[in-house]
């Protein structure tokens, strides 16, 4: 599975200083959530495309395949919003499904914000490596090292957890278990799966923090990084690339 | 204040990702229920806003919640949900946080834990407003939101609650809760 997102050649993007890109993205993320006029959506969905199709150095293939989610998430959020969204210019209803000008509008501003939400979402994570994320933003963003690897060392359980939840699926299955109707069968569900999960997570992260502690592991202690992040020229380039392409947009719209 | 122990963090930061992984599965469970799609997937809704309360009643420290949602949000995040799920996660934690915290951190009852969810349901509708999900007409917004909050009280209030004390009952919450000055003194005798 990891194989699968190794690029084909590494762009530029790579080279950013990950927590940089993030905080960047996220600026820019917190900007298309706010923001309320449909061209600006529309340009900043554009904008983002380009740099998801043009430059996380994946193969074609990959990049329609990783488009897929993106077309159903849009036409989910927009299709949802075209039939039942509030308008007072109808174009045409039956029964409680009402179509107006209105609607029409609210549901591409929707769309295209979705899309600029997956397109950057998908860009950070093709051209990330998590632990390498968190190691800078210690080292640059003054992280407290103590959340950092704390979320490392839950990250790198997540494949035993997913396992411990498969082994639990067969279980139930062996012992064919049936589940009541309605929204008992959901707590009985709810609960059959999470308790072991829960109890034998909280076990090993107790352990894993007490093991860390007895090999001096200090919080809030001046430390050094096994893996050194650092800023370079490409975060300026990124930096200024990015504001550019959000002066750009806005001059477009507006 | 109870501070929050490295071994505390820890397991806080963990509940968050394994209830991540939970609502991954979670997604595709309901596929299932599918013939009654739109009020179904209403009414499991509450499990989005469950992490954040459920860790607090877990841990009863302050800034579990916040702390675990974040965390739930982040693995959602690197699971291809997107970026979004993280403001969402902010603010849906620090929303039960607040309400917690409005009761000094002292009440773990179900009335409490469900208006915690109540709470960060109200915090997504308002983020929900500016993205746009709530330009509905009036009567689908009340049905949409509506069972949102009756499903956030049901999942975070009474499923949450009753999960907890499940895991009490296996004895890892001993692990992890601070000792009562009742204890103590039970030595003494």
């Amino acid at each position: 599975m990891l194989a699968w997102f190794t690029p084909k050649r590494e762009t530029w993007l790579f080279e950013v200083n990950p927590a940089l890109k993030f905080m960047v993205f996220f600026a820019l993320l917190l900007i298309a959530l706010f923001n309320q006029n449909l061209s600006f959506a529309v340009w900043q969905a554009v904008l983002y495309s380009v740099l998801f199709y043009g430059f996380t150095g994946y193969s074609i293939k990959k990049l329609a395949l990783l488009s897929i989610p993106l077309a159903i998430s849009f036409l989910s959020s927009a299709g949802t919003m075209v039939l039942f969204g509030k308008g007072s210019n109808v174009l045409w209803q039956w029964g409680l499904i009402k179509i107006s000008e209105e609607s029409i509008q609210h549901a591409l501003l929707l769309g295209s914000k979705s899309l600029s939400f997956g397109f950057v979402g998908f860009t950070f994570l093709l051209t990330v490596q998590p632990v390498l994320f968190f190691y800078a933003m210690m080292q640059q963003f003054g992280l407290p090292s103590k959340y950092a690897y704390s979320f490392i060392a839950s990250f790198r359980l997540i494949p035993a957890v997913t396992e411990e939840l498969q082994i639990r699926r067969n279980a139930l299955k062996v012992r064919n278990i049936h589940f009541s109707r309605g929204i008992k069968g959901v707590y009985e569900r709810l609960q059959m799966y999470t308790v072991p999960l829960f109890a034998q997570s909280i076990r090993r992260a107790q352990r894993i923090a007490v093991a860390m502690e007895a090999k001096q592991y200090q919080m809030g202690a001046a430390r050094t990084y096994y893996y050194p992040t650092h800023f370079s020229r490409m975060d300026i380039v990124f930096t200024t690339v990015m504001a550019g392409g959000l002066v750009g947009t806005i001059l477009l719209a507006f | 204040m109870k501070k929050l122990k490295f071994t505390d963090l820890l397991i806080t930061i963990m509940i968050g990702v394994v209830f991540g992984i939970l609502m991954k599965f979670w997604d595709d469970l309901y596929t299932v229920v599918k013939p009654i799609l739109p009020v179904a997937r209403q009414l499991i809704y509450g499990m989005w806003f469950m992490v954040g309360p459920f860790a607090f009643l877990l841990i009863r420290k302050p800034g579990t919640a916040l702390i675990a949602s974040v965390a739930g949000a982040s693995l959602s995040a690197f699971a291809g949900h997107g970026l979004e799920v993280l403001m969402y996660g902010f603010a849906q934690g620090l929303a039960a946080e607040l309400l917690f915290a409005a009761f000094r951190y002292k009440r773990y009852s179900i009335v409490v834990a469900g208006l915690a969810g109540v709470c960060s349901c109200l915090a997504s509708f308002t983020l929900d407003l500016f993205y746009g999900y709530a330009a509905l007409e009036t009567w689908a917004l009340v049905v949409k939101y509506g069972l949102r909050t009756i499903s956030a009280f049901i999942f975070t209030g009474v499923f949450a609650v009753l999960i907890v004390r499940a895991l009490e009952a296996t004895g890892v919450t001993n692990l992890i809760r601070p000792v009562d000055k009742d204890e103590y003194s039970m030595l003494d005798r």
